[in-house]
């Protein structure tokens, strides 16, 4: 079955039928996580870096900041009895508006927010996509976990 | 015939806004228009005072108690508030469609348009400056020419992205090569066959390149920031992605920074559901 994941939203599986995908990721960035044993899988999808700008919407909808967002999906993801050291971990996102001199810099640092997070959590990242002006489709195919990304009309693996 | 004047020559036979909404729009450009003439004309048009009566009472527009008639919608909502939901009526319908040359899915441009034009009326509050008049109007119309244009960049889509990618100019620059004219002129040429009251074609016509609009720019300042926020969020990113450059002078004008612009895009997402519902339910799309 396919399962959208929307602006600030995220989803986990734990059935080899599924299908996640999220749309439009622009300077948004987007995280896959995978475990082949477990068969365990999440995705969010994370609009804004640090949920400190915001403590109240940070309480009410975690999910769209990248700190809070990928903590909560790990957390979902061992809740389903994925394993640290066996997590595939793939990201998408993180675009910029054309010669963006700074203050549209967003999606940079979702992504040096997003990289931290892992990095603190010991997961590795074993394939991305990331940067450029594009807006991006990905998607996560649970029966073997295969993520692909889709672009101006191009598809491709990660 | 250039392909230019042929676009515009197409614009004739796009259906226009309903007739009762632009004269209801032109009239609340009056600071004394006399409130029972106004709900006679709104009354006078059942499917207008229907779709005032449903948006006023949506989520979005919601008022604490229920409102049951057109005047205890003036009185208690004023006309500024009036004048959105009347434009947001006209302009959802349009929007809804898929919009192929831009792949933009059914919804997808009436969503964009709806964030542009609350995220430009949030950044008006976030930089604590009073609101520019017609200010969520000017927003909720700035891409209306993607609804002509579509189908003419669906045809010429791969030379524009090769421009784009090629000499790294931005997507409207590109279409201007390719196809004589880009789609924030083409907006702008239809509101003004709209008859809209004066300065909305002006925002449309400049919202990507600000610093062109001679003349008070606050307004096209702040939907030029809104708009690259909403593509940068996902919110009606369609073909042309993330393509725009972003006006220094505007950054400037604006005394914009970071903290604001995250602040704004994470207000965005919640008014954007509370619109979306209006229409979704209308259409029976639920993306």
């Amino acid at each position: 079955m396919n399962h959208t994941v929307g602006i600030a939203d995220m989803k986990v599986s734990t059935s080899r039928e599924d299908v996640l995908v999220t749309y439009s990721l622009g300077s948004c960035v987007g995280l896959t996580l995978y475990d082949p044993v477990a068969c365990v899988g999440g995705m969010v999808h994370c609009m804004l870096p640090l949920s400190t700008i915001d403590p109240v919407k940070a309480g009410n909808t975690p999910l769209m900041f990248t700190d809070t967002g990928v903590a909560a999906t790990l957390q979902a993801v061992f809740n389903q009895g994925a394993e640290r050291k066996r997590l595939i971990a793939k990201v998408a996102g993180g675009s910029a508006i054309m010669d963006d001199k700074g203050v549209f810099r967003i999606g940079e640092r979702n992504y040096i927010i997003l990289r931290k997070m892992l990095w603190k959590n010991n997961i590795l990242i074993a394939a991305e996509d990331v940067g450029g002006t594009v807006a991006r489709t990905m998607v996560l195919h649970m029966d073997t976990g295969r993520t692909s990304i889709k672009s101006g009309g191009v598809e491709k693996e990660l | 015939m250039t392909r230019r004047e042929n676009i515009l020559a197409g614009l004739k036979k796009v259906p226009p806004l309903p007739v009762a909404s632009v004269r209801v729009l032109q009239r609340l450009q009056d600071p004394n228009v006399d409130l029972r003439e106004l709900t006679g004309l709104i009354e006078y048009d059942t499917s207008l005072t229907t779709n005032i009566l449903r948006l006023v009472n949506s989520a979005y527009f919601g008022a604490p108690r229920a409102i049951g008639s057109i005047h205890e919608a003036i009185v208690r909502l004023g006309t500024r508030t009036l004048s959105e939901v009347v434009i947001s009526s006209a302009v959802g319908p349009i929007t809804q469609v898929p919009i192929r040359g831009y792949d933009l899915p059914a919804g997808e441009l009436w969503t964009h348009s709806a964030a542009v034009a609350i995220g430009a009326r949030e950044l008006s509050a976030a930089l604590k400056t009073p609101e520019p008049k017609s200010l969520f109007t000017m927003a909720l119309l700035h891409d209306i020419g993607k609804i002509v244009l579509g189908n003419f960049v669906e045809v010429d889509v791969a030379p524009i992205l090769d421009l784009v990618n090629r000499e790294r100019i931005p997507f409207e620059a590109a279409e201007q090569q390719v196809l004589g004219i880009d789609h924030a002129e083409v907006g702008a040429a239809l509101l003004e066959l709209w008859n809209l009251p004066p300065g909305i074609a002006d925002v449309a016509r400049w919202h990507h390149r600000p610093d062109e609009l001679e003349g008070d720019r606050q307004a096209v300042d702040m939907v030029h920031v809104a708009d690259i926020l909403c593509l940068m969020s996902g919110i009606g990113t369609g073909i042309d992605g993330l393509n725009y450059r972003p006006s220094d002078g505007t950054v400037s004008r604006l005394g914009l920074s970071v903290h604001v612009c995250e602040a704004v895009i994470a207000k965005i997402l919640n008014g954007v559901e509370a619109l979306r519902e209006m229409f979704v339910s209308a259409a029976g799309r639920v993306r």
